[in-house]
Parts: C-alpha cells; sequence; structure tokens
C-alpha cells in the first residue's frame, strides 16, 4: 500500500509560476502541497530570466509598443489577447510590489531612480542583465519555506490521477530515496514551463523531460500550438554544456546596442537595429536569416558563426551583463572577441489547452500555470501572474468542493510501471541512450520542417518507443538516486512529448514566428491564426482548431511570405 | 577583426577518478577510472555529462543549469571544491563529493542542512514599517556594500572547507549562510535584529577568519572582508553571548595595554568559574602565565600609539 497525502491544491512545478501559484492558493486559506522535480528555485527556466518587463499605462507609446512586443513579436498572433490586457494590470500593479516586499532590490542608479532598459519597450535588472532569475525565485524560495508550506524536492510526478471524470491528484517517485506515493488533492496545477530539453542542444535544464506535457498526453488532456517551438540562434557552441549561455540579441542595459551575429567569412548577417528595426524581440528574425546563411554554406545551425559585442563598450557589458563573465573565464576580451555559437531548441509557445479566464485545462480538476499552457510564450511575469490566477482559483474552488476518490487500480498500474524499469542487465540498452536518441531525432527534425521530415521523425520516435524502451536495463536496482531508474522515465515522458509536438507540426499547414515549413512557406493569418489542438484518447489522436480573437491588435496582412515578414 | 577562438594547447584525453558510494548497499567507498576524449573548451560537467552518457554509466550526480546560476553542482576535484560546469576540465581528475556533507549516492550530497539552518535566520528583509509600494525609496549606494554578496549561488563550497564546520556540532552557521545573513543585515530596508542572530544563531565569532571560504568561493565573494566581518562589527555589541564577550575583551586589552591579555580575556569572557581558576592556577605552575600579569595589568611600550590607532579607525 502506498502513502497518500492529503492537500486542497497540488502545485507541480517550482519555477515562477508553481511558486506564486502556491503562495496565492495559501493566501486563499486552501492547504498547498508542491512537487519540485529539481529543487525549488534552482531549477527549470525561471532562473534564466534576464530581466522583467517593466509595464507602464502612463506612456502610450511605450505602451503600444509592448502591446506590438506581446501580440506580434513574441506570441506571432497566437496570444489571447483579453488574457495580456488582465496580466498587463498584474504586472502594473501586482508583481512587483509582490517581490519588493520580500526584499528583491531592483537596480537604481545614484539618485534612486530605476535603472531600465532603454529599448522600445523597459525592462528592469535584479543585480545585472542575466542574474535576475535566481535572485527572484531565491526570495519566493525562502517565502515558501518560511510559510512552513510542505514540499517535496528532487520528487518527480510520474503520473496525473483521475477519477474517470476529474484528475485528483498524482503519483510521485522522490528519487533520492526511491519512494514512491500518492498526493490526493481536489485540484492540481501543473507549472511545468514551457523549456525542455528535447533536442541535443537544448536549452532547457538537466531535469526537464517534458513531464507535465507527458502526463497531459497520457490522461487525455487537449495540446495547443506545441510545433510553436522557439529556438536560440546566438548560444554558446563550447563548452557544450555553456549552451544555456545565451548572447543577447534584444535590447541590453546600459546602451541602445545589441549583439551581432557574423557568418564564417566574418560579415555580419544580423544585428536588430538594422535588420529588424521594428521588431522588439527579434528571435524568429535570426532564425530566419541564420537560415539564409545556413543555405549559403556560410554558417551551421551547430557552428560556423559568432556573436559578441564588441562594438560595444567593454566598460557598458562588465558593468550590466552577466554574461560578460563568460569570456573573462575563456580568457577573451568581450570588447574585441567574439564567440562561436550554435542554435538551441529553446522554450514552446503552445503547451495545455487553457481557460486563461481561470488557467483551467479541458479536464476537470487540472490546471496549468506558465509556460505549460497555450494562451501566452512565457517569461517571469506572466508566468507569476498565472500562478496568481490558477492558485487563487484552485483554491476558491477547493475550498468549496469535496474531495473525489482515485482510483487505486491506477496507483497500482503505475507502480508497477514505474518499478518495472528498476531492471539491472547488461542485455539491454541504457536509458540513457534513449534520451540521447530522441535529442538526437529533435534535432535532426531541426528548424527547417516538412511533411516528409516530419513523417520520418515521427517513425525513428515510434521505433525509440517499440523497440528501445522495452529493452531498456539498469546498471544497478539501488533506489538511492539512480539516475538510470530517472533516465529511463524521463525518455518515456520525452517521447510523449515529442510525438505531440511532432503531430501538432504536421497539423499545421503553414508557418508562423519560429516554425518553419518548407512546404508551407507563408504566414496564414486567415486560417492558422488558431490553436491547433492535439489530443490522444485511448491511444488515438484526435485534433481540432479554435480560432483566436484579436480585439487589440489585429494583424496587420491577411497572409504574407514567410521570409518577408518580421515576425 | 577576426572571430577568434582562443588557441590553447587542451590535452586530447581526460582521466577521471570518480568516487563511488551508495549508503544502502555499499560498506565502503570505491573508486571507478574513466579515460574520456577532451573537447574544446572543456569544462569538469562536460567529462562528467560524456561517462553518463556516452559510456552510459550511471552514477550519481547533480546538476541543473549548467550556467552557473543554480549552484548545484560542485564537487571537489583533486581534493578542492569546484563549480562543475563552470571550471576548465583537468587531464587528471579525481572527483568526490564535496566535505561535510552527507552522501546521498557517489557525488550527490544532501543539502537539507543548510537550508534548515539558513531558515533559522529568517532569510527575507524582515519589516515593522509597512511596505511603501513599489519602487521604494532607495540608491544604488544604500545597498552597495552588498553587492558581491549579491553573487551568491549557494552553491556551498565554502561550508564544505569551512574548518570550523568540521569540527562535529559546533553550532556555527558556515560561510554561506553568513552571506545570506550579512546582505540582510546590510539591508536598509531590514528591521530584523540580525545583530542577535550573528552572534546566537550563526555563532559567527567562530570564525577563524582562515579565509578558505574566500579561496574557493566561484563568484569570487570577499566573504571574510564584506560578509563575516562587517556581522562581527555588528555582533560584537551582543554581549550576552560569550563570542561576542570574547571578541570584545580582546579588542578592551589590546587597546589598553598594547597587547593580549589572556586572564584578562578569559575573565571578561567566561567571568570566574571554578574550571577557569584551575587552568590558570595548572598554567601558572607550567610558566605558560605569570599570575602578575593578570593582576598588575601593565601597558605595553607603545600602548599608547596603538590606542591613538585604534581611535582613529573607529570614529572613521
Amino acid at each position: 500500500m502506498v502513502d497518500v497525502l492529503e492537500t486542497d491544491v497540488l502545485v507541480i512545478g517550482g519555477g515562477a509560476a508553481g511558486t506564486n501559484a502556491v503562495l496565492k492558493a495559501a493566501d486563499r486559506g486552501a492547504k498547498v502541497t508542491m512537487v519540485v522535480k529539481g529543487l525549488l528555485g534552482k531549477s527549470g527556466c525561471s532562473i534564466f530570466a534576464a530581466f522583467t518587463p517593466y509595464f507602464q499605462k502612463t506612456d502610450e507609446e511605450i505602451r503600444r509598443n509592448r502591446w506590438r512586443f506581446m501580440i506580434r513579436y513574441y506570441n506571432h498572433y497566437l496570444a489571447d489577447q483579453e488574457y495580456c490586457a488582465r496580466m498587463e494590470d498584474y504586472m502594473c500593479t501586482e508583481f512587483y510590489p509582490d517581490l519588493e516586499r520580500l526584499g528583491v532590490y531592483w537596480r537604481r542608479d545614484a539618485e534612486g531612480r530605476l535603472e531600465m532598459v532603454q529599448a522600445r519597450t523597459r525592462s528592469l535588472v535584479a543585480h545585472k542583465q542575466g542574474a535576475t532569475g535566481p535572485i527572484l525565485m531565491d526570495k519566493r524560495r525562502r517565502e515558501i519555506f518560511r510559510r512552513g508550506i510542505p514540499v517535496y524536492e528532487e520528487c518527480a510526478v510520474t503520473s496525473l490521477l483521475t477519477n474517470g471524470e476529474r484528475v485528483v491528484g498524482a503519483t510521485v517517485l522522490d528519487y533520492r530515496r526511491g519512494r514512491f506515493f500518492v498526493i490526493h488533492a481536489k485540484n492540481t496545477i501543473l507549472a511545468t514551463g514551457h523549456s525542455d530539453y528535447l533536442a541535443t542542444r537544448a536549452t532547457g535544464t538537466r531535469e526537464q523531460s517534458a513531464d507535465g506535457i507527458a502526463m497531459a498526453v497520457r490522461t487525455g488532456a487537449e495540446l495547443a500550438n506545441l510545433e510553436i517551438q522557439w529556438w536560440h540562434v546566438s548560444d554558446v557552441l563550447e563548452p557544450k554544456s555553456w549552451m544555456r549561455y545565451h548572447l543577447y540579441p534584444n535590447p541590453l542595459m546600459g546602451t541602445l546596442e545589441t549583439s551581432r551575429l557574423y557568418n564564417s567569412q566574418g560579415e555580419m548577417f544580423y544585428e536588430q537595429k538594422t535588420h529588424s528595426p521594428g521588431a522588439a524581440a527579434p528571435y524568429t528574425e535570426q532564425l530566419r536569416r541564420l537560415a539564409l546563411e545556413v543555405a549559403a554554406g556560410r554558417a551551421r545551425w551547430d557552428g560556423g558563426y559568432h556573436s559578441g559585442y564588441d562594438h560595444i563598450r567593454a566598460e557598458t557589458i562588465n558593468t550590466y551583463q552577466h554574461q560578460a563573465k563568460v569570456w573573462s573565464k575563456l580568457g577573451l576580451d568581450v570588447g574585441k572577441d567574439r564567440i562561436e555559437c550554435g542554435i538551441t531548441w529553446h522554450m514552446r509557445h503552445g503547451g495545455l489547452n487553457v481557460n486563461a479566464e481561470r488557467m483551467e485545462t479541458s479536464l476537470p480538476g487540472l490546471y496549468a500555470a506558465g509556460g505549460v499552457g497555450c494562451h501566452y510564450l512565457g517569461g517571469f511575469g506572466p508566468a507569476s501572474f498565472d500562478g496568481k490566477v490558477a492558485g487563487e482559483a484552485a483554491a476558491d474552488d477547493a475550498l468549496a468542493s469535496g474531495r473525489k476518490p482515485f482510483s487505486q487500480e491506477a496507483v497500482a498500474v503505475e507502480e508497477k510501471r514505474v518499478f518495472g524499469f528498476l531492471r539491472a542487465g547488461s542485455d539491454g540498452p541504457r536509458p540513457i541512450q534513449a534520451k540521447l536518441r530522441i535529442r538526437q531525432i529533435m534535432w535532426d527534425l531541426g528548424y527547417v520542417k516538412n511533411e516528409r521530415n516530419m513523417q520520418a521523425a515521427l517513425a525513428a520516435l515510434q521505433a525509440v518507443r517499440e523497440e528501445t524502451v522495452p529493452r531498456l536495463r539498469l546498471q544497478s536496482t539501488t533506489r538511492n538516486w539512480n539516475t538510470g531508474w530517472m533516465d529511463a522515465l524521463d525518455a518515456c515522458a520525452m517521447l510523449d512529448a515529442c510525438e505531440a509536438t511532432v503531430r501538432s507540426g504536421l497539423n499545421r499547414k503553414e508557418s508562423r514566428g519560429p516554425f518553419y515549413r518548407e512546404d508551407y512557406p507563408y504566414v496564414d493569418n486567415e486560417n492558422w491564426m488558431c490553436r491547433n489542438i492535439v489530443k490522444r484518447m485511448n491511444g488515438e489522436w484526435q485534433s481540432r482548431t479554435q480560432p483566436i480573437q484579436a480585439p487589440y491588435l489585429p494583424p496587420e496582412k491577411s497572409r504574407e511570405p514567410f521570409f518577408e515578414a518580421d515576425y | 577583426m577576426s572571430p577568434s577562438l582562443k588557441q590553447t594547447t587542451e590535452p586530447d584525453k581526460v582521466r577521471l577518478r570518480i568516487y563511488r558510494f551508495d549508503p544502502a548497499i555499499d560498506r565502503a567507498p570505491r573508486y571507478d577510472s574513466y579515460e574520456v576524449p577532451h573537447t574544446p573548451r572543456m569544462r569538469i560537467m562536460d567529462a562528467l555529462d560524456y561517462v553518463h552518457e556516452t559510456l552510459a554509466v550511471d552514477f550519481g550526480y547533480r546538476w541543473l543549469c549548467g550556467s552557473k546560476k543554480c549552484g548545484t553542482c560542485a564537487v571537489n576535484v583533486n581534493g578542492s571544491p569546484k563549480l562543475a560546469c563552470w571550471e576548465e576540465a583537468q587531464p587528471e581528475m579525481t572527483i568526490e563529493p564535496m566535505d561535510n556533507m552527507t552522501v546521498i549516492r557517489d557525488l550527490v550530497t544532501s543539502r537539507d542542512p543548510y537550508e534548515a539552518f539558513l531558515a533559522k535566520l529568517q532569510p527575507l528583509v524582515i519589516r515593522k514599517r509597512e511596505y511603501s509600494g513599489f519602487p521604494e525609496p532607495l540608491t544604488e549606494a544604500d545597498v552597495a556594500s552588498a553587492v558581491h554578496l549579491r553573487d551568491c549561488i549557494q552553491c556551498l563550497a565554502c561550508q564544505s572547507v569551512c574548518p570550523v564546520l568540521q569540527q562535529p556540532d559546533s553550532g556555527f552557521a558556515g560561510p554561506a549562510l553568513l552571506v545570506a545573513l550579512s546582505e540582510l543585515s546590510q539591508d536598509p530596508r531590514d528591521e530584523g535584529d540580525r545583530a542577535k542572530m550573528a552572534a546566537k544563531e550563526a555563532q559567527v565569532f567562530k570564525c577563524v577568519s582562515c579565509y578558505e571560504c574566500e579561496r574557493v568561493c566561484p563568484v569570487e565573494i570577499p566573504i571574510v572582508g564584506e560578509a563575516i566581518e562587517p556581522l562581527k562589527r555588528l555582533a560584537y555589541r551582543e554581549k550576552s553571548t560569550p563570542g561576542a564577550r570574547r571578541a570584545g575583551a580582546f579588542l578592551d586589552s589590546v587597546k589598553k595595554l598594547g597587547y593580549v591579555n589572556p586572564s584578562e580575556v578569559a575573565l571578561k569572557t567566561q567571568g570566574i568559574t571554578w574550571n577557569g581558576l584551575r587552568l590558570a592556577f595548572r598554567m601558572a605552575l607550567r610558566g605558560k602565565i605569570r599570575l602578575t600579569d593578570a593582576l598588575f595589568k601593565r601597558p605595553s611600550p607603545g600602548a599608547e600609539t596603538i590606542k591613538t590607532t585604534y581611535d582613529a579607525g573607529e570614529s572613521r
């Protein structure tokens, strides 16, 4: 018999969304329990927040630019615009006070004025640009511990439990000790983020194997726009572990300049002010420009091109940029030297199909907050807003309703699945090899997609599922931090998430933002400004679309060639 | 200007000896050896990843961000703690868990004692006045003294080398916790009794200023000078604790006499105790101290100069 812990609200994930969900649900008086696969406030992508956007309603021009940024450049017209209006209110009134009350210091000048990234929009930094995330998360972590909220760290949620109608909790594996238990909840909030380590080069952190997406697939939840997958262009090539160091192509603090990209001939092929003066988030533009360089043989996806800040005063970079230390550690001069880069699979626009007014998913009892949803790309501020909305909605509902039983049989089946991987031997592949293979498949699929290469990726994933996974063998059956055991569970999650992503890509018959299909090389706002939804029911994949409204900022063109669009 | 990839003489191979120990199964630790190809600009973590990934070895190690933000990958490399994602791979590396920590498996250690101690220090700004709303009045100068302390990523390398923490049940917080406490004590918004916390909960006077913590800090925080010394100055007022009394007596003795008078320091720290008297008597018998010094304290010839220097320093 496995242990069962009772709670009103279960929050899965310890980033910006999860931490705020926990705090806001607790504020409402609900009993809250948190499970974090890594360490609270130290894992996941929230610690990568370079800065936080400063929303102001008072300056009309800046506000207009902010909206263009949110809708056009950051979300490619796939954001929920009514959500954006509510989130803007939150950012103007609550986000900063909540964190400053806990002691966050946003950088000011000698006279006490807030220092800002002075671009079309405004952003603030805590400490330095690139070091903001760890500081904000550290305060949230301390606050959650201060309140004595139960947090299960280094515990992986392996499945969502249902009673046939609603989600009523989850099964959890504490991988430090190999303890398997159930958290029985009235409501469950999924906050597992938008950044996963699913390709050979990726920004996702070690533990991020898209468990949230995978569990949603297995439970039959609807997922939308999974294929809108950001790749970052200006990420460090070597050493490999530093692929998560991103040389910001977006506005920097202390200067109006941005980083530049140079091809293998040393020719500059991208900088924001020259090549996409209107774009506030130049990532998709960088990708398109790099694609042209790769096609012309002047760069590769994994190297052969450089980025740097050598046209900017070194003192400015050293004063405001956390990334400046990359140069000094490599013995390079930030004012002179450039660094070779490669692309990384960075973050996912899509996720669980949510009603963004309450962050409810298509499954009763299951909420989604932050980047794991489909209504907005993510980011520290918006994810915090989602956490508040989901936390309050889930808490209020839980306090007003009774507890529904979970299926003991489902727990037994899941326990058997999880412990089924705990078999040692040398007569089969190691789980890490399955993970590496999946990452390679997604890397090979890469940025330039078409019907053929997506079908090939699907077939390759299927081969891993059918031929590799059943034969997996571990080196040890220890239950103490068994890396191989975790890898096996991760590989299964990655397979489900990647399959859903590729299927979703096959359904979208256009190109948009960071999603490029050679066979449909145009942006089609007439037919595809929608949620492109997939779900798996009883092993069968289903799909549908749901139009997206544009009450505040409609697209300017209904259709345009992909390489002519600037978003 | 040509794109530059700095050419350095990098070795062809990296040899690793990795500490393996599973407390649930193994009676004693062992070391497994691996040889991996060196890759450009290779970090320690890249070598560990190669063993895990390409050689498919399931040893336990912890890392999350790979980019010096999470502070979870610190391990001992050839006897000294290093942040694996940050430091260069060496041609020969013996990799072990950090010292002063409980091993969960192989290189993974428990962070729980650190978190539990941190919670005791109430590690968030303590406000007695109501928060005035964003942005609250602050300037860069108000928080400048703690600027380096904000770099701390809690990798615990400093805790692992602290000689005081090597003493069982020392009660000492250790450098990482003192960095956290010191940052709060230097925050003009904080109204917590940090002096008391530093003296009582954190026992800051147990720090022997050996600078080992600074030597190993991957983010190069001047831990002694900018975190611990300011805390000691603050806690010095907490005369209810022996640490603060000892520090005060030490200072008074030097100021007054120009040298440290041990009996005076002992008397002021502990008062008159049976054990103290016995010890003093035995030390006097063996010629370690002169009882006359305890009774007739004579200033050293340069005492006046020393006092002037102190006073000048304190008034600054």
